[in-house]
């Protein structure tokens, strides 16, 4: 891990970035500023004392900055001299070039954006003496990420365009949106789906479209997706270890060895076999094993058929 | 802590002011917090400056009047410290504090923070209405992403352990060239100088923690580097036909150049590059997908198949 900066020189950093930032936002109040910085209201009072007392030399009232934070809101005048906020360091410009590529990748043919962020990208790059070959993109659209985070906001319903993986089938949904979870990585929107009469988790990187709905969709009784329990499969590995540990999720992975894996979903462990081929057998249970060899063997007789 | 960091930015504050380089003995007699002996108020300065050139602060050194050339002097350019990026509209401040509210509670959070501070502070409203309603996210990284973009920046040659294709741990040298991501993984990438090639890592298959060796500035990126060109040891097309069943198969519907309606089944062409991955793909989608062509990947998942039936029969 890159080091963490001494104490006395983030103390330092947040003290020079406050004083162009209150003189950007005279007037604003102590729990607003602390909150933009990410400290306490206490943390704050302290450094807006620490700065109180920095100025010129001679630190006479003419060379001190004129701090004012009393009444809770917060003024400044008398410090031009750090007025203008600090130039950005490599790091941040490069965190910036990520953030701009992501943001190209989102933005789609919006040719006028994409212009627009190629000449910001190339401008900073110049800056930072650094290429700007960055590629970064996101499974999840910016744009339905934003869609969403709006409807759940404005408590609005939705209409989406679902694909599931591992049942690789589309649907059209009506739902609620309620709150976007994060698990290992992976983000979740946690909704209340008026197909299936019930709360319902999507994975947002498979939700393909949506659209806002004006009003709330009548209850529908079309309940034919009925949430699977969970099973316990045994599988063995004989190859590629480092591709079946990540695509069966796993901490690790040895050879020939059983491994216990708990799924949800009959198709997720029947497709994730079939990809596996040469390298994962699935030992049990024995009628998943039977399905599989039964449905290898009819693929096989397609292609005899050809 | 608040001494010191009182004494900082009082040095700041005077080395930005001053219009000719201050000496160390005009900084000892008019900055605050300067007492103690001459030995360790000579030896709190140069912390200092170490200190604020940690912060990316450009302290200049100089010398004085030519006549009285027998002390050095110090002082911050005023346009070296301040922020500009040229004339930007609220538009470019908005399209900037998006791509940097990408990283909120991911591995660069600290730093782009630190950014969005520096752009709410040039007094120019973010004209957010202007640029379309989107919410960007990096894909999740571990905190060794930090390092790999420090490395870059800094030009400083890396070190770690990787889990090779069989789980092995392999130890890595390289001068790490660029940084990326994509479907939802981050890789990186640059030149390992044992093997003498191009190579590229996926983030999450580094195990414990990515060390920085030898020196800073030990290397040039070349400007035109593609991470993603270089992951692929070969780079060559293949072209393939698939009959896949109507309404599924999406995945590979969505790659494909060209499709006729066949009835029960749509007839797709496509290009890979990756056949290993992409034979994979086919098997996944089961008794939804046929390859037609080419005749090398028809008979690999004919041994596939051949050997779910042996395995699970």
């Amino acid at each position: 891990m890159a080091k963490a900066k001494p104490a006395p020189i983030v103390h330092t950093e947040r003290l020079l970035a406050l004083v162009p930032f209150i003189t950007a936002h005279q007037g604003i109040s102590l729990k607003d500023l602390a909150a933009a910085f990410n400290v306490t209201t206490k943390v704050m009072n302290d450094d807006l004392t620490t700065l109180w007392m920095c100025g010129l030399p001679g630190y006479t009232a003419l060379e001190l900055m004129d701090l004012s934070f009393d009444s809770g809101y917060v003024t400044i005048r008398n410090a031009p001299t750090l007025r203008a906020p600090r130039n950005l360091g490599m790091e941040e410009i490069v965190a910036l070039l990520l953030g701009l590529s992501l943001l190209k990748d989102s933005i789609g043919e919006n040719m006028d954006f994409v212009d627009r962020i190629n000449a910001l990208a190339i401008r900073l790059s110049e800056k930072a003496g650094i290429p700007a070959n960055f590629d970064v993109s996101n499974p999840v659209s910016s744009l339905i990420r934003g869609q969403i985070i709006e409807a759940i906001s404005k408590q609005q319903p939705l209409s989406i365009a679902y694909h599931s993986l591992y049942n690789d089938e589309f649907s059209h949904r009506e739902i609620k949106p309620l709150e976007l979870r994060i698990d290992k990585g992976v983000e979740y929107l946690f909704a209340y789906c008026y197909k299936a009469s019930s709360f319902r988790v999507f994975r947002i990187d498979r939700i393909q479209s949506l659209e806002i709905l004006e009003k709330n969709p009548g209850q529908q009784s079309d309940v034919n997706d009925v949430a699977s329990h969970g099973f316990i499969s045994s599988i063995i590995f004989s190859s590629k270890l480092r591709l079946m540990k990540e695509r069966f999720g796993l901490e690790d992975a040895q050879i020939n060895e059983n491994i216990s894996i708990h799924s949800f979903s009959k198709q997720w462990i029947i497709r994730s076999i079939f990809a596996s081929s040469g390298s994962a057998v699935l030992e049990a249970p024995s009628e998943i094993a039977a399905e599989i060899a039964q449905k290898a063997e009819l693929m096989l007789n397609r292609y005899l058929a050809l | 802590m608040s001494r010191k960091s009182e004494r900082l930015v009082n040095l700041t504050i005077a080395l930005l002011a001053t219009k000719r380089f201050l000496t160390k003995s005009e900084i000892f007699q008019s900055i605050e917090g300067y007492e103690g002996s001459e030995d360790s108020v000579e030896r709190m300065f140069e912390r200092d400056k170490d200190d604020l050139r940690s912060l990316g602060i450009d302290i200049e050194v100089g010398g004085l009047d030519p006549l009285f050339n027998d002390e050095a002097g110090y002082r911050i350019k005023p346009e070296n410290y301040s922020l500009d990026l040229g004339p930007v509209t609220g538009e470019d401040i908005a399209l900037l504090s998006l791509a940097a509210q990408a990283w909120k509670g991911q591995a660069l959070n600290d730093v782009a923070h630190s950014v969005l501070l520096k752009l709410q502070s040039m007094g120019i409203d973010s004209d957010i209405d202007s640029v379309p309603h989107l919410a960007p996210r990096m894909a999740r990284a571990s905190d060794e992403l930090a390092t790999v973009l420090e490395a870059i920046t800094t030009r400083n040659r890396i070190a770690f352990t990787y889990l090779s294709p069989d789980l092995a741990h392999e130890s890595r040298e390289i001068s790490p060239y660029a940084l990326a991501s994509r479907a939802g993984h981050w890789y990186f990438g640059g030149l390992d100088s044992a093997k003498n090639s191009l190579r590229t890592f996926r983030l999450d298959r580094v195990v414990g923690e990515i060390q920085n060796i030898g020196k800073p500035d030990n290397f040039e990126i070349p400007p035109n580097f593609d991470l993603f060109a270089s992951m692929n040891e070969s780079s060559q097309t293949h072209v393939a036909v698939l009959d896949i069943r109507k309404d599924k198969a999406f995945a590979l519907r969505k790659m494909s150049t060209n499709s006729s309606d066949k009835g029960e089944w749509d007839r797709i062409t496509l290009n890979y590059s990756d056949a290993s991955s992409f034979l994979d793909s086919i098997l996944w989608h089961l008794d939804d997908v046929v390859v037609i062509e080419p005749p090398d990947l028809q008979k690999q998942v004919i041994a596939s198949l051949t050997l779910l039936v042996k395995n699970h029969g």
